[in-house]
């Protein structure tokens, strides 16, 4: 016996097994790698193809917290909305949420803050959790009886706590500033709770932080300049219009007409839609398709035609069309109350339909129809910031091809005459909220408040709407903001039907109205 | 007949052949284990000289049994043998033929060492291995070179003894010659690697020795690649250029070589040599035996054994010989080579035509052709053309099956489709078998 090999080759092969051994090895770890990294692409890759949304049972808990689908192209990533408040706590009062900004939190069944204000949905964009406002956020507000008494909080009326001109700011603020930078935003996110694995820190990095920032700098650099030479659009108001000529067209702020610049107005209550339909939408009336004002109104709140979820749109809109207004707590004499609603029915029924004894009569010659503003003579800003060549471009552009084609849109010369059911949760009147109470509204224009406090929830059982004491205008206030008529866009004339009753149908007329 | 030029007699320095076709060589495992030759190799060459070739060039004939390329073919290592390869030569003159011994090494193109050779390493130019079997291989000193220059001198000198009309030196396809000319395979540092003069300094000495041994007078020529494209495994350097080839042929010519025998490759089988396909579904079958030959044996036999894999092997095949003929496939190299030398040039590669072969001689790209595979699948091919074709009437097909058949079956012609059945295709392998050594007893020494 000899240990010789058996051939030269088989001696080779002898002497350099390590070798083999050393590439089944590395043969072996390149196949673990490989299979790493075919879990984790499959993994990554189911993240990313994650968009989905959570649909609630009640439509109402749909309307307050289901997604309309504005997060994918205007959202912020959850975890940033969530870092914010640390971040920048001067702006959020100190608090931990957004009530800072007129947000409304309700409770869930354990009694606790729910996580997300109502007008706040989530949705997942491409794995990764995006907020956003819905139509909640500025359909939703409260009300009380009393200072000590309970907030009710009622959807559909109009978010009459809602800043939404300062949270605006505040989040274009963000777009620009170094604290959103990841060496400052992910230790702030870790300490808000967030616990991102590698493989969403790294797609935090390179994707969602980019993207979101580049997102914000775009739109700042598209809406700062507006927000920089206008009035702040104040409490429970928005421009409509203004944002979207500069979002969604383009437009470069300077070259808006100082005309068509002021274009804030009251949000308004979405209570009993289905009456409301075939009349003149919007303060201006210039659609009469209740489809197309919801899906515009969509846009308005982030949506793009890529974006858009029209299926949970019309879930929400089919729920409003017969949601009533909650029954007015208000109790006047009622004889008053027989009074009035003779004069009203001389007087304004004809505009605005009237209050039967248990629901709203939609019923009136000239109502949804537009007055012109030469004869309602109200402020007309609104009125011009909504514009011929931008209802142009609304037809031409948005959801061109598709089903969803806006073709209603047109341009009037006025204010559309509005039903008022649930008017006492709808002060201040006029479109752009600019006179406090119904008794206000009663008075000749010179003789309503010049400025006066908004964003108390406190109904006022004797003057209507909520109470709203004089105020100066540029004072710090603990809580509201000072209305000053005085500011474009905000005047407060016009509308002067029923300012030269006698005091006694004047009277009357406001008992009657405090039914509605 | 004599205006056709392909039987026009050569005429060399020291040797006169009847036309212008030589068989190229090729053979079988037919011989014995210990290097002598047998009946059926004499049966072997027998056939084509009766089908009129002018002569016959030997398959490769190891001057050493550590230079066999593979075990079971003769050898001329021992004076022993002379008488053998002397009744070999008297048999090929009976059909008026002539027979050249192709004097051959294998270096480390060693593809089935057998039981002489398979405890060693081979001897080569370099110690790096063959890269597509992985044979193994050490670099010869320069007492081994010493010791095998003499060799290849002796080797002529007992062809001369025997008989036989003149040796061929295989420094072509790989074998130890090319491992010293190529620039792709010699990595030395001594006198015998670097330049080309050095490269070329093996063959040189050889050539110069088998001089001194045989003298002037007996013929002598030398096989060369032209272009070596040694790089068929892609990472391998190119190897010898047209141009380094040009040279080399003219230090052969002053160095007293009478011929030149032009082919081309650094391997073999090289893509281009033989040109033609090459049956990977065979070698699924054949290779099997040189599995252990080489370190990569039995990586090669994978990929040719399933099918999922031949495209890798294919590509690394086949990429060189697009857009290039079969026939006549080293045909400018030829030229190229002709013009540069006195000496009369043979050619290799596919012939099979009459009229390119007499295209190819009234041009001046050679002056004869020397085929293998035509032959095989046609041993009368010369008569054919005598008798006015231009091709034979079943051509070769070049389907290389002969080729790849070599390791385990007898040589001959294995396209089936040439055939009416599969009984008479072996019928035709079996001819070589049909004249039978005269059989004895053996004496008391001789067991």
């Amino acid at each position: 016996m000899t240990d010789e090999p058996v051939t030269a080759v088989e001696g080779y092969r002898h002497e350099h097994r390590w070798r083999l051994n050393i590439a089944l090895i590395v043969l072996a770890l390149l196949i673990i790698i490989a299979l790493l990294v075919v879990v984790v692409l499959g993994i990554v890759l189911w993240r990313v193809t994650n968009n989905s949304t959570p649909t609630y049972a009640s439509a109402e808990e749909h309307f307050k917290y289901g997604s309309i689908g504005s997060e994918p192209a205007s959202g912020v990533p959850y975890w940033i909305w969530k870092t914010l408040p640390s971040l920048y706590p001067d702006e959020f009062q100190r608090r931990q949420d957004y009530s800072a900004f007129g947000f409304l939190y309700e409770t869930d069944a354990r009694g606790r803050q729910r996580d997300l204000p109502i007008g706040i949905s989530r949705r997942k964009v491409q794995g990764v959790d995006v907020v956003w406002v819905n139509c909640a956020t500025c359909h939703t507000g409260t009300w009380r009886e009393r200072p000590d008494g309970p907030v009710r909080i009622v959807a559909a009326m109009p978010s009459n706590n809602l800043d939404f001109h300062r949270f605006v700011r505040m989040i274009l603020r963000a777009a620009a500033d170094e604290r959103l930078a990841p060496d400052t935003l992910f230790p702030a996110m870790r300490r808000a709770g967030a616990r991102l694995d590698i493989i969403d820190r790294v797609i935090w990095r390179t994707v969602v932080l980019p993207r979101f920032r580049e997102g914000l700098v775009r739109t700042r650099g598209r809406l700062q300049p507006l927000l920089d030479i206008q009035p702040p659009w104040g409490l429970g108001r928005v421009d409509t219009f203004n944002p979207y000529k500069l979002i969604q067209f383009g437009v470069r702020a300077e070259d808006l007409p100082a005309a068509e610049r002021v274009g804030a107005a009251d949000l308004p209550a979405v209570f009993n839609q289905r009456p409301r339909a075939g009349m003149n939408l919007h303060w201006d009336g210039n659609n009469a398709s209740l489809q197309e004002r919801n899906l515009s109104a969509a846009i308005g709140a982030g949506v793009t035609p890529k974006t858009v979820d029209h299926a949970a749109i019309k879930r929400i809109a089919d729920w409003l069309m017969d949601l009533k207004a909650p029954p007015t707590p208000h109790r006047p004499d009622r004889a008053a109350v027989t009074r009035g609603q003779a004069v009203y029915r001389d007087a304004c029924a004809s505009c605005h339909g009237w209050q039967g004894e248990n629901e709203y009569v939609f019923v009136g010659e000239r109502l949804g129809q537009v007055e012109p503003i030469t004869n309602v003579g109200t402020d007309r800003s609104r009125l011009d910031s909504y514009t011929e060549g931008f209802r142009q471009r609304q037809l031409a552009e948005l959801f061109a091809g598709t089903p969803y084609h806006f073709r209603h849109f047109k341009k009037t010369n006025g204010y559309a005459n509005m039903p008022l059911d649930g008017l006492w949760l709808r002060g201040p009147y006029l479109h752009n909220g600019s006179v406090p109470t119904l008794a206000d509204l009663l008075k000749r224009p010179e003789e309503r408040p010049k400025a006066f406090l908004r964003g108390i929830d406190i109904v006022d059982p004797v003057n209507g709407g909520f109470q709203s004491p004089p105020c100066t205008p540029g004072t710090r206030l603990p809580r509201g903001e000072c209305f000053d008529t005085t500011v474009p866009g905000n005047a407060s004339g016009g509308h002067v039907y029923g300012a030269d009753l006698a005091a006694g149908d004047k009277a009357d007329l406001l008992a009657y109205l405090l039914t509605f | 007949m004599n205006d056709d030029p392909i039987f026009r007699e050569l005429r060399f320095r020291n040797l006169t052949v009847k036309n212008r076709i030589f068989r190229s060589n090729v053979s079988g495992r037919f011989d014995n284990e210990d290097g002598s030759l047998t009946q059926t190799r004499i049966n072997w060459e027998c056939k084509f000289a009766n089908g009129g070739v002018g002569a016959i060039i030997s398959s490769y004939v190891p001057v050493l049994m550590e230079g066999r390329i593979i075990a079971g073919y003769a050898t001329v290592h021992r004076d022993d043998f002379i008488p053998l390869w002397e009744k070999l030569g008297k048999a090929v003159h009976s059909f008026d033929a002539k027979f050249i011994m192709q004097l051959s090494h294998s270096g480390r193109q060693m593809d089935l060492p057998g039981v002489h050779n398979e405890h060693r390493p081979t001897l080569s130019s370099t110690s790096n291995k063959e890269p597509l079997h992985g044979f193994l291989c050490q670099a010869m000193s320069k007492a081994e070179i010493a010791r095998t220059v003499a060799a290849f001198a002796r080797g002529a000198w007992r062809a001369r003894e025997a008989g036989l009309d003149g040796v061929e030196l295989h420094a072509a396809n790989g074998y130890l010659f090319t491992q010293f000319l190529s620039s792709g395979i010699n990595d030395r540092t001594d006198e015998y690697g670097g330049s080309l003069a050095n490269r070329a300094r093996f063959l040189l000495d050889v050539i110069a020795a088998i001089r001194d041994k045989v003298g002037p007078k007996f013929h002598l020529q030398v096989k060369l690649s032209a272009v070596e494209r040694n790089n068929v495994i892609p990472w391998e350097g190119k190897g010898n250029t047209l141009a380094d080839t040009l040279q080399v042929a003219k230090w052969c010519e002053n160095a007293g070589v009478d011929a030149l025998h032009v082919s081309t490759g650094s391997l073999f089988p090289h893509p281009l040599n033989p040109p033609g396909d090459l049956p990977i579904d065979v070698l699924a079958v054949t290779y099997d035996g040189l599995i252990s030959s080489g370190v990569y044996g039995f990586r090669n036999f994978l990929l040719f054994r399933y099918p999922f894999l031949r495209p890798i092997f294919r590509w690394i095949w086949f990429r060189m010989k697009k857009g290039r003929p079969v026939e006549a496939i080293s045909i400018d190299e030829a030229r190229a080579i002709k013009a540069a030398v006195k000496i009369p040039v043979i050619n290799t590669g596919g012939y099979q035509t009459a009229s390119v072969i007499r295209d190819g001689i009234n041009s001046g790209a050679f002056d004869a052709v020397a085929i293998a595979r035509s032959l095989i699948a046609n041993p009368d091919l010369v008569k054919q053309w005598a008798s006015g074709r231009d091709k034979p009437a079943i051509p070769c097909t070049y389907c290389n099956k002969c080729l790849v058949n070599a390791p385990e079956n007898p040589m001959g012609c294995y396209e089936l489709a040439r055939f009416p059945s599969r009984d008479a295709m072996i019928e035709q392998l079996m001819t070589i078998y049909r004249a039978r050594p005269e059989l004895r007893s053996p004496s008391a020494a001789e067991v």
